[in-house]
């Protein structure tokens, strides 16, 4: 390398010289990225100028500009990649591999191969494993191979060229060429839990590469037990939804985007809540993205979880709530109560008022068995005395077999508004 | 499939000798003797081992775009980079000597265009490094960094790594700790990502998850944080790194002009007479280049007289045979058209007053002037010269003819004679020479001096040179005393006794696009837009007075309607072009969707150059990735063509377009065959030409894509010496063959015969 030899380390000189057995063969490896547009600087004047139409003319000359829209800057000549550039982690890395020969005689036998090597694995990309017969001078083997990158970091490209000269000979010598991958976003979740047995997942993707990033799909595919609904879109009135990141879909450097969606538990899920318990898996997400004339990557995370929020032996949830009663008036609520433990329950429901909340009807009433699993939808009426957003508390359930008392407090909020408004409004 | 740690026992990697290893001319006679040295080789042609991944050694390509602070340096120096894919340092096999001239482009050191000092220290580090980084893994995948968020989940994913037999490589994505700890919200998962490809086939569920978990050493993420800051863009820009080639001659012992040797005199009188302001009978050039009228004017300031002598020697000088300023004064409407400008309110102040005869120009503050001069003295040079000098010796350089600002007549003539033979080198020398005639030569700047028509285009065609030539710093420099071209001597109401009744701009609104859009190239894009958007709202006050009725300025001077048609064209022409340059400058910076937004409004100002600009939003669009929203547009631009009914241009605009979708989504088969099909209708295309060979490229038909690049050139050069077709014909040389160097002086000579000072000669990578 000539480089090093300028570094005055004659002893490497010396040995260059000693290794100089020259191959008849010339391996070159490019690595393919997309090619880019010739972008071209428009510098014009007007007739009445000093040059006239000169500069005019040259830019009408130049054949890398757009022909009667010249001061565009963004021109339609494709120029080939003119440095590796980066690779990240779900982008396919393509390279041409070329062998010459480069001496005057015919080489026989030339068996070309290319493997990558990352710190886990070797993977042959050849696309054929046969050897050539024969290469003439100035002739050369073609290869162009791919490989979607799936780890990070360190990744050689081992190139060996093996073939035989016409003196019977056998040669053979390989080439390393380093890249390293990076990663290109970073994805960040975040689990809510609603009252019902929804999920919402907000998902904050960033992206870390130095390029705008058009992210062609983010969406979730969800494990078995949910249905998902993406919320990343505004329904516009008629049938097009509009994306909640505007018109354009992609993503500057370092900018982070949000995705939310809802999970909802497949009804042969939901019925037996006591079955999303712990961690359970909820899906992963998928992401397409596309970068420089459709240089495309994609990555799904890994499978999400999350720690479902423990219900304890008996989970009471509302079916039904109005959002808004009036002051004093007695409205009704729909609780539902699930058995989530191992055990047939007996039990029995009390009712304690609060400041604002008064429960109307009986307290202390029997809500009989309950199985394992099992489920029931209890209607309640209340009423509060206190106006604004007010909070249901005050419901007792007593496991009548292990005398055991569940409290639940502060289950929903309501609206409390007084009807009689003032008779100027 | 060899696990990491197997990696770690193979002989040829982890130890100290091992590590000598590296540096390839240790590496690369021992390699070849031992396989030389096997009888039996047929069976070990392949011998698999593992080579180590050293994480520490990490240069990646992005290395280069990180030097390179402004994104004009990109644009600057576009033809830089060599292409070929970086060789590791301990890949040295073969070494033809002009093989290894070319694996210094490959390596990535070279691409950086460090020092070779720099690459030893590289591999001196790599040295110490090596024998850690196994440890180092070992310790990332036995227990997760501490500080990091999400050691839970990652202690979750060690233990099943561990628990698993089978390496399934996946890449656990964590945020990193040196985020700043407000940006991450509470609660936030980082979240695993992998390529799904390794999903597919396993039962999904947690339990399967990867065992190897490969986290972002500190370096690693060092080296993200790095890049991330320094190195924030990084697209098709990106590709263009720096380190300017042309560094501009300036001569600091030039103060006076004496580089003009009496030769040169002689060839300037023979076709001027010279015009000085106090030597009136300056017949003789050398008169004139040695002593600038300015030099013997005792008086500070120059008054009004003074220029009035200076302008009509000046201008009789300056008038060549088509100069449009000859006959200024018949022309009155005309100028008053093209002249008119918005001055400030101060500046309108002063020009009043010295309209009224209240103040004497003399009196104006000296910081209110523009007193431009001269800052660098010569350009002089000729880089294919030196090229050829240098590789094809004495002879074949002597060969190489070129305009200079000696062989030309020194006045406008000459100088469109150096422009359109593109010598512009030369030509920027000449007006050199013709504005130290002036009296604003090298130094001069700063000192008290006149402006006339013919010395502000003098200057406009100077500094557009400058920028055509990229000598951006040299531009700025020399647009520095011009403040922001609204003093009020830039006007000819400045100058009543020169210029009766003359109103408006004497600096050309040419100059005025140039001044706005020259900090977009010295990374200052937002003092464009500025300037730009300053343009934009005098273009458009401009417009609404004349369709008020009122005269360009806003006076109530009356029009002819023809000439407020025309006044009103001109005006939308020239919003027109600020429009385009803000675009432009948008799009340099990225700014996507106001760029889009701004082309989008120039279809109603430029109708018929509808075609164009759907067609370029549509390739904004795919340079972005967004394919779906490039069609829209393409399909837009094919209803416009339909409409305007089918011809040869229409369809290869179609064309143009389909190829460019083709091209996004890979199939470069069916792109080569939309290039083609343009060829049919239009076999000169220069685009569809050279793209069609680069799609050949990609089809891993080198040979091809070569031989049709080489004939292009060869047939036609005046089309295809452009550089980037010369620069995709060099790239394939390079990979191609060892003997590139040849094939590309080939090139050089071909270069030679045709173009000017002024080609870029990086295209050709010869250095």
């Amino acid at each position: 390398m000539k480089a090093k030899v300028h570094s005055g380390l004659s002893q490497h000189k010396m040995d260059v010289n000693q290794a100089k057995q020259e191959h008849l063969l010339a391996l070159k490896v490019m690595r393919l990225t997309k090619p880019t547009l010739f972008t071209n600087m428009p510098v014009t004047c007007e007739d009445r100028d000093l040059p006239g139409d000169l500069f005019g003319r040259l830019m009408r000359e130049d054949p890398s500009t757009i022909k009667g829209a010249e001061t565009l800057m963004l021109g339609e000549m494709l120029t080939l990649p003119q440095n590796f550039g980066n690779i990240f982690l779900g982008e396919t890395f393509s390279s041409y591999i070329s062998v010459h020969n480069d001496s005057n005689q015919v080489v026989k036998d030339i068996l070309v191969k290319a493997d990558l090597q990352t710190s886990s694995q070797r993977l042959n990309l050849s696309a054929s494993n046969s050897a050539v017969a024969e290469l003439k001078p100035e002739c050369c083997i073609d290869d162009v191979i791919h490989h979607e990158v799936k780890e990070i970091g360190t990744h050689i490209l081992v190139c060996a060229v093996s073939y035989t000269t016409q003196s019977g000979d056998k040669l053979y010598f390989r080439k390393f060429f380093k890249f390293q991958v990076l990663k290109p976003l970073d994805v960040k979740t975040k689990f809510y839990n609603a009252e019902t047995d929804e999920v919402f997942l907000e998902a904050q993707i960033q992206n870390i590469t130095t390029s705008p990033m058009f992210m062609e799909k983010v969406s979730l595919e969800p494990s078995m037990m949910y249905n998902v609904t993406e919320l990343n879109t505004v329904a516009s009135g008629k049938e097009c939804s509009e994306s909640t990141f505007g018109k354009m879909l992609y993503l500057q450097p370092m900018d982070t985007r949000q995705y939310l969606y809802c999970l909802k538990p497949k009804p042969e899920f939901a019925e037996k809540a006591g079955v999303i318990k712990g961690v359970t898996v909820i899906g992963k997400l998928d992401i397409v993205w596309k970068t420089n004339l459709g240089e495309r990557g994609r990555l799904q995370t890994s499978q999400l979880q999350r720690m479902a929020p423990g219900y304890g032996d008996v989970r009471l949830s509302l079916e039904f709530i109005p959002d808004t009663v009036n002051l004093e008036e007695p409205f009704d609520i729909t609780c539902k109560i699930t058995n989530c433990s191992e055990r047939t329950m007996d039990l029995l429901l009390e009712m304690c008022n609060t400041r604002s909340v008064h429960w109307c009807g009986v307290s202390g009433r029997q809500l009989g068995k309950l199985s394992p699993s099992g489920s029931l939808a209890i209607p309640l009426k209340l009423l509060s005395s206190v106006q604004g957003l007010q909070s249901i508390s005050g419901l007792r359930l007593t496991d009548t077999f292990l005398k055991r008392t569940y409290e639940y407090d502060d289950i929903a909020q309501v609206c409390v508004v007084c009807p009689y408004l003032s008779p100027e409004s | 499939m060899d696990s990491g740690e197997d990696a770690a026992q193979r002989p040829l990697t982890l130890d100290i000798a091992g590590v000598g290893n590296e540096e390839p001319e240790a590496h690369a006679p021992s390699e070849v003797a031992a396989i030389s040295s096997q009888p039996n080789s047929t069976d070990v042609l392949f011998p698999e081992e593992s080579i180590d991944l050293d994480a520490e050694a990490f240069i990646s390509p992005q290395d280069d775009s990180a030097a390179s602070g402004s994104m004009m340096d990109k644009l600057n120096d576009q033809m830089m980079e060599s292409v070929l894919i970086s060789d590791s340092p301990n890949s040295e096999e073969d070494d033809v000597p002009i093989d290894s001239l070319l694996e210094q482009g490959e390596d990535k050191e070279s691409l950086d265009s460090k020092e070779p000092e720099e690459e030893k220290k590289e591999d001196v580090k790599e040295e110490k490094t090596e024998d850690m980084v196994t440890a180092n893994q070992a310790a990332d995948v036995g227990a997760p960094t501490p500080d990091s968020p999400k050691g839970q989940e990652e202690k979750v994913e060690v233990a099943k790594a561990t628990a698993k037999e089978e390496p399934i490589p996946v890449c656990t994505i964590f945020s990193h700790g040196m985020q700043p700890k407000t940006l991450v919200p509470d609660g936030f998962q980082p979240t695993l990502v992998k390529s799904p490809s390794f999903s597919s086939g396993t039962n999904e569920t947690p339990n399967k998850l990867a065992p190897l978990v490969c986290q972002p050493s500190p370096s690693l993420s060092k080296f993200f944080t790095d890049n991330g800051t320094v190195n924030p863009a990084s697209d098709f820009f990106d590709s263009f790194t720096t380190s300017s080639s042309f560094i501009s001659v300036s001569n600091p012992n030039a103060e006076s002009p004496k580089a003009v040797t009496p030769s040169e005199c002689q060839l300037s009188s023979g076709s001027s007479t010279v015009p000085s302001a106090e030597h009136q009978d300056a017949g003789t050039p050398s008169a004139y280049f040695s002593i600038g009228p300015q030099d013997s004017t005792p008086k500070p300031v120059a008054g009004p007289a003074e220029p009035a002598a200076t302008m009509t020697t000046l201008q009789a000088v300056f008038s060549g045979s088509d100069d449009p300023f000859a006959s200024a004064l018949s022309l009155s409407e005309v100028d008053k058209r093209y002249d008119a400008w918005l001055p400030s309110e101060e500046t309108r102040r002063v020009l009043i007053s010295v309209a009224t005869q209240q103040v004497n120009p003399v009196y104006v503050e000296r910081d209110r002037l523009s007193m431009p001069g001269l800052k660098f003295d010569n350009l002089q040079g000729d880089a294919v010269k030196d090229l050829m000098l240098r590789f094809l010796g004495d002879q074949a350089a002597m060969k190489r003819q070129v305009l200079t600002a000696n062989s030309v007549e020194q006045n406008f003539l000459g100088l469109k004679q150096l422009i359109s033979t593109k010598n512009w080198r030369a030509a920027v020398d000449l007006t050199g020479r013709l504005l130290t005639a002036h009296g604003q030569g090298y130094g001069k700047s700063g000192q008290p001096t006149s402006h006339t028509t013919d010395s502000l285009q003098l200057w406009f065609v100077r500094l557009a040179l400058l920028v055509k030539l990229n000598l951006f710093q040299n531009a700025e420099l020399e647009f520095e005393p011009f403040g922001n071209l609204d003093q009020p001597d830039v006007y000819y109401e400045y100058y009543p006794t020169v210029y009766p009744a003359r109103r408006g701009s004497m600096v050309p609104f040419s100059m005025r696009v140039l001044h706005a859009e020259l900090p977009q190239y010295l990374n200052k894009p937002q003092e464009s837009l500025d300037r730009l958007h300053s343009m934009r709202s005098v273009c458009e006050k401009i417009l609404t007075n004349l369709e008020e009725g009122l005269a360009e300025d806003g006076s109530m001077m009356t029009l002819t309607q023809e000439n407020r048609q025309a006044s009103i064209q001109l005006w939308r022409s020239r919003l027109c072009r600020v429009m385009y340059s803000m675009a432009n400058c948008l799009l340099m910076m990225k700014d996507y969707i106001l760029a889009v937004e701004t082309y989008h409004s120039i279809i109603q100002y430029e109708p018929q150059q509808r075609v164009q600009l759907l067609s370029g939003i549509g390739r904004i669009f795919l340079q972005i990735g967004d394919i779906r929203t490039a069609e829209k547009y393409f399909q837009e631009v094919e209803k416009t063509c339909e409409e305007k009914g089918t011809g040869p241009a229409q369809d290869t605009s179609v064309l143009m377009n389909k190829a460019f979708v083709y091209l996004s989504q890979n199939n470069y088969a069916e792109a080569h065959t939309c290039f083609s099909s343009i060829l049919k209708i239009d076999p000169k295309n220069p685009v569809a030409n050279n793209n069609a060979a680069v799609c050949l490229l990609y089809l891993g038909r080198l040979k091809e894509s070569l031989g049709q690049l080489e004939s292009l050139v060869q047939q036609d050069p005046a089309l295809y010496l452009h550089e980037s077709v010369l620069f995709n014909l060099t790239t394939m040389y390079e990979l191609e063959s060892s003997r590139s160097m040849q094939k590309k002086q080939a090139l050089l000579e071909a270069v030679a015969c045709r173009e000017g000072d002024s080609f870029n000669t990086q295209c050709l990578k010869l250095v």
